[in-house]
């Protein structure tokens, strides 16, 4: 295991390395490079797995003890560590075959040596942050992990754009990583170990503090609403692999560390807590996709999606934190389930989205919807993996993404069943609001799907699209086939988070997903309702063979006659009569206006008369609520705040700013005389 | 023995009588117009002759285009497996419950989407459009409504649902099963593009939904569309019949009891049908922009049913 | 029999739901008037049980008088005030209908929280019963605070009054004869009243939008 261990560590390390000596072949290097990080990704997928596979407690991986004090570097394996890691080492694998030909669009104009460097110490860090066993080295790796990403996000420094989101984005994450040093420091002021491990006897005031601050603090890198300002920005202005990882697992690396500390650490003591994650998830998951579905922008259009997910993700873990704390474990182990089972899902479909975003960018430089169109036919791979994977994101069988939000709702009908009065009303309330984003996320998805895809190009660069290269095509395969896969045979999935509850919850809800075990049939069974896609599945089959063959009987010389779409008689329908992604999502925008406060303006330009005016120019733009009405305003506080106290804070005198360094030793020198009284 | 019996009698019903269910409604409202209105068999006789017919496909279209009336009468098809007409029969939970039956028809819905999109029609983009905004705001309203009858029986699959229902009609023993009737009958309109929502007679770019998405469909891949339309709704007929009005015939030799479950069946398919028919003829279509409130309203009801189901708990 | 009381109850709350979803004035007079029966309906069956159990009939003919009036009378009265104003179709709420209807459901679930804090003997039963009545009485009050047309408001008060008659009939059988009529008389004055004073809105400011009434002030 540690021989496993050892490889990952050191062939991550060779990827980085190497680029930065063969910096000026960038050919050579990119291969060298993208190779080793698949291999390593392989290594640490294995290393995941068969942790997952196997009974027994953490493993060590490595121990460091430097003679600093309160610096040691300590990583352990356990199972839930496992989990993410396994996401972790299979996004990356499929990154690491898909930059092989997307970094090539790079090439002569960025250092791509630093940037593959960059992106192998990024998963690196990951790899810490999700193996971490102590306090200090959760936070350098965290620290690590928030840099680098942004160092990755501002990659492209020619764009003002981009460093714009970048700014926004590390001010966001140093904000949370601020609260957690606060809720770090808490804990060993209180137990004295900086060892991440149960705290169950802290009082139960400093809980709910820790509570509050690890949900704040987590919650800014997984991008909950009203949290979220960063995540459409930074998303969508990084290259898409790295899109595709940060969206696809290092959002999850908060939500690993939500569950790490809130469930693990403080052992989920207080019910409202996860009353108050049921219903940030509820909040996310519906704004999320609505403001996806309103965006144009395809990569930005994904970055909200991602928050929906969140949502979702956070759904389950919010029923499992109310019902561990009020002793329902198997409920808890449920929703265990499906919040793992989702944050899964959502790495490989999501991932795969980015993916193919990147290859939608790099076959026609533009990142709006309204400018491609057509593509099923230019791209025809791509096109149908994009669908797929739209398809399980928009939770349809017989896609993971299905099962996942089945095993959500289950959940929240035991959920519903072991609560208290007020706590079912927020439940049901979360359980419409999940359908509600199911709705959106279809709308949104068909929106970006069939104008994208469908239809005829809707500019040049869309006409003279070619497919992605196969490294491409092949990095999004490996993503898109397993979501099939496991909408299909979800029981190994269950099995192996099963493991988590033990270790977790010390409980199994695995006697409770029952299933024969006739080969093809699988399904997940809970308390008298099951689930079996296999079933379903071959069922559409048959009846679909059946169809057909009947029709064709009926009717055997089916000739399509080819011919032009309806003109409705005008002749010569262009791109430009057709649907666009606004007015698709025009209905909605107008049902919730709200929310978006959309704005509509008719401009005309100068004609010869005022009666025959010139081009007439129509706007429509929404208001980007929570910046114009939270962070606008507090950041105009600050400002503000900040002018009129330079005054008599900074006042440019010298003597002053010696005056604070010694008011502070002698309060230090104060507090330390009283605490040597007691 | 039971499974082969039970899934061809289902496949039956939807084929054969989901057709004469549109046909009835089409008479009522003929009736009501003073008009003669077409056969009871039309539809039937419609669905024949477009399959004989050739279609004609856009030069646009992909396999999408191709696959999605396949899809979507599949999955209407497959949903209907779910939801058995007759008490009598020993129901198959066919890998799933009411959860994986809605979203099969989301799954339908999806293509069908695509498949107006496709085209590069500027009807289907519209017909894609309106209809997804509808759906995704009647789905809570629907998913509540599921979950309440799921939880008066303890689970979600619909065989559980339906033998608590034997022992009496929810409606008798717990009266706050109205609300969910009455939220229920309404996403019944919505879902199946009837009046107070959409039209299905008109063609008018103004105001269709269903149809716009279907403009550019002709011959078999038209026949497919419309019959899993009828299909749909036919569904949700047979969840408001089976799920509220549960009638069991008290017979102890199977045969004869199974053959008066199911004329009972389709009596009661028929009255709904005539009062989702009374519906189209004193409503009027809403503006679209008015259907929000109705999905409010249902979503209210079917809220408010699940909260009486609290207060008396049974 | 209880069950058939449930439906009623529940019933009652679904017209006021249907009262807030409904954008008319000849509409809503006409749900009122749904709601007046089937609250006659409700007493009906409570007299009848009275009827065989006690032997009383005042109930019985409490439902006669509410059929009469509430059914009937009132609401002829309201449409001959409303065929008699000149009225344009406006928009006639300050909230939009989906949020006025999700208010209406916030309202119902403060009464059951608050009814169900009761310490009291009240059984299940009862209080199923006052959460649905009292929510009527909330959501005829909300509705005469949203429109804006002083009908909307005579027909808010009325279900207000159906309301609260529909309280005392379910938890307590019902208040004394006399006192009832008493109610339903002054009710009857009270539309034929505030009809006179539509009117009377009407021919001073060409519209009987309640809003126009804040040009009165000084």
């Amino acid at each position: 295991m540690n021989f496993l261990f050892m490889t990952t560590l050191v062939l991550y390390i060779c990827a980085a390395v190497l680029p930065l000596i063969l910096l000026k072949q960038q050919r050579v290097h990119n291969l060298c490079s993208n190779i080793l990080q698949a291999a390593a990704s392989c290594s640490a997928a294995l290393l995941a797995f068969s942790r997952l596979n196997n009974a027994g407690a953490a493993v060590e991986l490595m121990n460091i003890a430097s003679p600093i004090p309160y610096l040691t570097l300590t990583l352990k394996l356990d199972k839930l560590s496992a989990f993410f890691l396994f996401c972790l080492g299979l996004l990356s694998l499929a990154v690491s075959i898909y930059s092989i030909g997307y970094m090539k669009h790079y090439f002569g104009r960025l250092n791509t040596g630093l940037f593959s460097c960059f992106v192998n110490v990024f998963i690196l860090s990951m790899f810490f942050v999700l193996t971490a066993a102590d306090l200090v080295t959760f936070l350098i790796a965290w620290e690590l992990m928030s840099l680098v990403s942004y160092a990755l996000v501002v990659f492209e420094t020619n764009e003002p754009e981009n460093s714009k989101a970048g700014l926004l984005y590390i001010i966001m994450t140093h904000l949370g990583t601020a609260l957690l040093i606060i809720a770090f420091m808490l804990i060993y002021v209180n137990t004295g170990s900086l060892e991440i491990a149960n705290a169950s006897e802290l009082s139960a005031g400093i809980k709910n503090i820790l509570f509050v601050l690890f949900l704040l603090g987590f919650g800014v890198k997984a991008g909950i609403i009203p949290l979220h300002v960063w995540l459409p920005y930074a998303h969508p202005v990084a290259p898409s692999n790295i899109s595709a990882l940060m969206s696809g697992i290092m959002i999850k690396t908060a939500v690993y560390g939500l569950l790490r500390f809130l469930l693990v650490v403080l052992d989920a003591s207080a019910s409202w807590w996860g009353l108050v994650i049921l219903v940030l998830g509820a909040v996310a998951a519906v704004l999320g996709i609505a403001f996806a579905l309103i965006e144009n922008n395809y990569k930005r259009l994904l970055a909200y999606s991602s928050i929906e997910n969140i949502g979702i993700i956070l759904l389950g873990l919010g029923v499992a934190l109310y019902a561990q704390a009020g002793g329902h474990q198997e409920t808890a182990a449920l929703a265990l389930i499906a919040s793992l089972f989702h944050v899964f899902n959502h790495t490989l479909f999501k991932g795969a989205l980015f993916l193919g975003a990147g290859s939608l960018h790099q076959a026609l430089h533009t990142k709006d919807i309204e400018k491609l169109g057509g593509l099923m036919k230019k791209m025809p791979v791509t096109g149908t993996f994009m669908l797929l994977a739209a398809l399980s994101i928009s939770a349809l069988p017989p896609f993971n993404g299905f099962v996942s939000e089945w095993l959500t709702i289950q959940s929240l009908f035991q959920f519903l069943n072991v609560s208290s009065t007020g706590a079912k009303l927020l439940g049901m309330l979360a359980a419409a609001a999940l359908a509600l984003a199911g709705g959106l996320a279809a709308a949104c998805f068909v929106k970006f799907i069939g104008i994208s895809f469908l239809g005829l190009p809707r500019s040049e660069e869309a006409r003279i699209a070619r497919e992605a290269p196969v490294t491409m095509l092949a990095g999004m395969g490996m993503l898109v086939l397993p979501c099939l896969f496991l909408g299909i045979f979800p029981r190994h999935i269950a099995g192996l988070l099963d493991g988590i509850n033990q270790e977790l919850l010390q409980v199994s809800v695995f006697p409770l997903i029952k299933g024969s075990v006739i080969f093809l049939y699988y399904p997940v069974q809970i308390s008298g309702t099951a689930l079996a896609p296999v079933f379903a599945l071959m069922g559409g089959l048959i009846l679909y063979l059946i169809i057909f063959t009947v029709i064709h009987l009926l009717y055997p010389h089916p000739a399509d006659r080819i011919y032009k779409t309806w003109d409705c008689g005008f002749g010569g329908l262009n791109s430009r009569m057709q649907y666009t992604a606004t007015g698709f999502s025009k209905p909605l925008r107008i049902v919730f206006r709200g929310l978006y406060r959309p704005k509509r303006e008719l401009q005309y330009t100068e004609g010869p008369s005022p009666y025959y005016p010139g081009d007439p120019r129509y706007i429509v733009s929404t208001e980007p609520v929570f910046e114009k009405y939270i962070y606008q305003p507090l950041a105009g506080l600050v400002t503000r705040w900040a002018r009129r106290s330079r005054l008599w804070i900074q006042t440019g005198s010298v003597h002053i700013y010696l005056i604070y360094i010694f008011a502070v030793l002698i309060i230090l020198l104060v507090y330390n005389w009283v605490l040597g009284l007691h | 023995m039971n499974t082969p019996l039970y899934i061809l009698i289902q496949l039956a019903a939807a084929l054969l009588l989901a057709p004469l269910v549109n046909g009835v409604i089409k008479k009522v409202k003929a009736f009501s117009q003073k008009r003669q209105g077409p056969p009871l068999q039309q539809m039937y006789l419609d669905l024949y002759k477009l399959l004989q017919k050739d279609t004609v496909v856009s030069e646009t279209a992909s396999w999408v285009y191709h696959f999605a009336p396949y899809l979507n009468f599949v999955t209407a098809l497959l949903a209907f497996l779910f939801f058995p007409v007759t008490f009598f029969q020993q129901t198959i939970s066919f890998g799933g419950d009411i959860i994986l039956a809605v979203y099969l028809l989301g799954l339908g819905r999806f293509f069908m989407a695509l498949g107006g999109l496709d085209t590069g029609s500027t009807f289907g983009g519209m017909g894609a459009s309106r209809e997804m905004m509808i759906s995704a705001l009647i789905e809570p309203a629907l998913l509540v409504s599921l979950l309440t009858l799921g939880l008066m029986s303890g689970s979600t699959s619909v065989e559980s649902i339906m033998s608590v229902n034997l022992q009496g009609s929810p409606l008798s023993t717990n009266p706050f099963a109205l609300l969910i009737l009455i939220a229920l009958f309404i996403i019944l309109l919505a879902e199946t593009a009837r009046i107070p929502v959409d039209d299905p007679s008109t063609h008018l770019e103004l105001t269709m939904v269903h149809e716009a998405m279907l403009l550019e469909y002709s011959g078999r891949h038209l026949a497919l569309m419309e019959y899993a339309a009828v299909i749909k709704q036919l569904l949700f007929i047979t969840i408001l019949a089976n799920f509220f009005f549960p009638l069991e015939p008290a017979l102890a030799s199977p045969l004869p009891a199974l053959l008066l479950g199911l004329i009972v069946y389709v009596l009661k398919v028929l009255i709904i049908a005539v009062l989702v028919a009374v519906t189209e003829i004193s409503t009027v279509k809403l503006r679209f922009f008015s259907i929000p409130n109705l999905a409010a309203i249902s979503f209210v009801l079917s809220f408010l049913g699940f909260m009486q189901f609290f207060i008396i708990g049974r | 029999m209880e069950s058939f009381l449930e439906l009623l109850s529940i019933s009652l709350l679904i017209a006021a739901f249907g009262l807030t979803a409904t954008k008319r004035i000849r509409s809503y007079i006409s749900v009122f008037q749904l709601q007046s029966l089937l609250l006659a309906a409700a007493t009906m069956a409570i007299g009848i049980y009275n009827l065989q159990a006690e032997g009383v009939m005042d109930i019985l003919f409490l439902a006669v008088v509410i059929f009469i009036l509430k059914g009937l009378v009132i609401p002829r009265l309201l449409r001959n005030t409303y065929t008699k104003v000149e009225y344009t179709v406006e928009k006639d709420f300050f909230i939009n209908i989906p949020s006025a209807i999700m208010i209406s459901a916030a309202l119902v679930i403060l009464t059951y929280f608050t009814i169900h804090s009761l310490n009291g003997s009240l059984s299940a039963q009862t209080k199923f019963y006052l959460v649905n009545a009292l929510s009527v009485v909330l959501i005829g009050l909300f509705f005469m605070i949203s429109r804006k047309k002083a009908i909307g408001q005579i027909v808010g008060f009325l279900v207000l009054e159906n309301g609260l008659f529909a309280t005392a009939l379910f938890s307590a059988n019902g208040m004394p004869v006399i006192v009832d009529l008493g109610i339903l008389v002054d009710l009857l004055t009270a539309v034929m009243i505030m009809g006179m004073l539509v009117f009377r809105i009407n021919e001073t400011f060409d519209s009987i939008n309640v809003d126009r009434l804040k040009n009165l002030r000084g």
